[in-house]
């Protein structure tokens, strides 16, 4: 997998890519939660 | 270096201009003590991401950590997963949204406050500012020697003298502007970062062929792990080294202990989720950290591996040899020798803004620690005026301190002062710091027993028993005739380790064996 034999490194790769990937979707899909007068979590 | 030092030294002159502009805006826009500790709780999402971002990551994570993976390989990318996941989405998630909505319901501006107000103890604060005030010293140390070190090459100014410009450029706007000069700064040096990165990995893939032959090259290459790495269990730079052998270990205990317990309870970033106004800008800062950080430790990681492939094909060495033997140099080597012109001014620029960013920081956190937690709160019990005034003084006391012991200490213990703070920190501060946000059963007494068995046990097994520190600080050598008092596998265990799992048992046994904090402060923290 991309030019890498060992998955615990490609794994790696992706995951970082992927982990990226879903702070981008966490940012989106909560745009809008969380507004001043809500205590979020 | 190639590029001519006038061409450096003209872009140098405008992005400091730059500077002075966004340090002029943070001290227009500074008027109340808020403003000036947490920006008045109202700034942007993308600014405190990129800010925290920029603090998080030094010069020292680009040039070392990248010149590391040059050495051990891609395993690091699993830093760099930690980064992420840790280090952005738990903190911010998790962390985050509690920090701010405690911190605000409290007042709190600053960190050891919010320790403070939440478990109604001064000592906490005062402790924990004097914690702060001590040892972050030496980690600012070490990134003013890293600064200084860049200036004194790329610009051909006398060391000394490049210490001395960098502080007080830096102290200048600090001083000034506060937090929002420090985070205003961060984003445009944040961005900075963020395109020398990008170019650096784009750059490097083109000239290496593409991404999927670039790694298979790397791969191919397996064969030529010199005969000391691959007997530490060094199976190739596109492999996890051997389970269990030294290499695994220090990678493994480097990724899980280095970042994923320390970064939590850094007080310079945790007192930027207090600068924002709601979980909002909480959420859409995720947006923004998670790739920043990608672009960060992962391209550093990814491209100082794959300078193996460059210098082989190039002078068929691989780049620890190409480095003549030090790790540090193999990032500048690869830059000055495979980037052209052009880029080598950026990244230049890039390693500068990595250095202020986390400077700047710093030298904010250390001076309101001294000035308002140790000073105005804890021995003048809140009496004298105003907070920023006192903690405009503390700034640069701080910083006289810093540039000291970065003339002072060998360099020996100055290499090692990153981990010393991260392991301080890691020890005296989560337990507490987490059962602030998450434990309501935590008491005042579990919280000071917890801060104080994890500080001293933390200074012990440095000074005492982890050899890394333990032999060049000498104090174990000079007192019991021993340079470390344990000797075997505990010499090499880090300090975080030991001290952090015993802090948290202190924190909950005598919690539970004290009386639990009035229901009413409760509420206030909470809500009702």
């Amino acid at each position: 997998m991309l030019g890498i034999d060992d998955p615990q490194i490609w794994i790696a790769y992706l995951l970082c890519l992927l982990s990226a990937m879903g702070c981008i979707l966490y940012g989106i899909i909560h745009w809008n939660d969380g507004k001043e007068n809500e205590e979020g979590c | 270096m190639a590029v001519s030092t006038p061409v450096l030294g003209i872009v140098v002159l405008i992005y400091l201009m730059m500077i002075f502009y966004l340090g002029w805006l943070g001290y227009k826009k500074t008027k109340l003590t808020e403003d000036y500790m947490v920006g008045g709780r109202k700034m942007h999402p993308y600014i405190l991401a990129i800010s925290y971002g920029a603090t998080f990551i030094s010069t020292s994570a680009i040039v070392g950590f990248g010149g590391a993976a040059g050495a051990l390989g891609m395993g690091l990318l699993w830093l760099a997963v930690m980064n992420i996941i840790v280090g952005i989405f738990l903190a911010f998630v998790i962390f985050g949204k509690r920090t701010r909505s405690i911190g605000l319901k409290l007042g709190a501006v600053t960190f050891p406050e919010l320790l403070g107000r939440r478990y109604q103890s001064r000592f906490i604060q005062g402790f924990s500012g004097i914690l702060i005030g001590l040892f972050m010293p030496l980690y600012a140390g070490i990134v003013l020697i890293g600064g200084a070190r860049f200036v004194e090459t790329t610009l051909n100014i006398d060391y000394d003298v490049a210490v001395l410009i960098l502080t007080v450029i830096v102290a200048a706007y600090v001083i000034t502007g506060g937090i929002i000069a420090v985070m205003y700064t961060d984003a445009l040096q944040g961005a900075l970062m963020f395109l020398g990165m990008a170019f650096l990995l784009t750059l490097t893939y083109i000239k290496l062929g593409g991404v999927v032959e670039a790694h298979q090259a790397l791969t191919n290459m397996a064969y030529l792990v010199p005969e000391s790495l691959a007997k530490g269990g060094h199976l190739g730079w596109t492999s996890m080294p051997v389970f269990g052998s030294p290499i695994w270990w220090n990678l493994v205990s480097t990724l899980v202990l280095g970042v994923g317990i320390g970064v939590l309870a850094q007080p310079q970033l945790a007192v930027r989720f207090m600068t924002v106004k709601d979980d909002k800008a909480l959420n859409r800062a995720v947006l923004v950290g998670g790739p920043f950080i990608l672009m960060m430790t992962g391209v550093a990681f990814i491209v100082g591996a794959l300078s193996n492939v460059y210098f082989f094909d190039k002078l068929g060495v691989i780049s620890v040899v190409a480095a003549k033997g030090n790790i540090d140099l193999i990032i500048p080597e690869y830059i000055n020798s495979a980037m052209p012109d052009l880029f080598v001014v950026l990244f230049m620029l890039t390693l500068l803004a990595a250095a202020m960013s986390t400077l700047s920081s710093q030298f904010h956190t250390m001076g309101t620690a001294i000035g308002h937690d140790f000073y105005r709160e804890f021995l003048k019990n809140g009496e004298i005026g105003q907070t920023v005034n006192v903690t405009k003084i503390a700034i640069p006391v701080t910083i006289l301190i810093s540039v000291a012991l970065a003339y002072i200490l060998p360099i020996s213990i100055v290499a090692t002062a990153t981990a010393i703070f991260f392991g301080l920190c890691a020890a005296s501060f989560l337990p507490m710091y987490t059962g602030a946000l998450f434990w309501k059963r935590m008491t005042r007494e579990g919280a000071i027993a917890s801060m104080l068995v994890g500080a001293f046990t933390s200074l012990f097994w440095l000074l005492f028993v982890h050899a890394k520190e333990a032999v060049p600080f000498g104090i174990s050598q000079a007192l019991f005739g021993k340079a470390t008092l344990l000797g075997g596998t505990w010499a090499f265990v880090d300090p975080i380790i030991v001290a952090t799992p015993l802090a948290f048992i202190t924190a909950i046994v005598v919690s539970l064996l004290t009386k639990p904090i009035p229901q009413e402060h409760m509420e206030k923290c909470f809500g009702k």
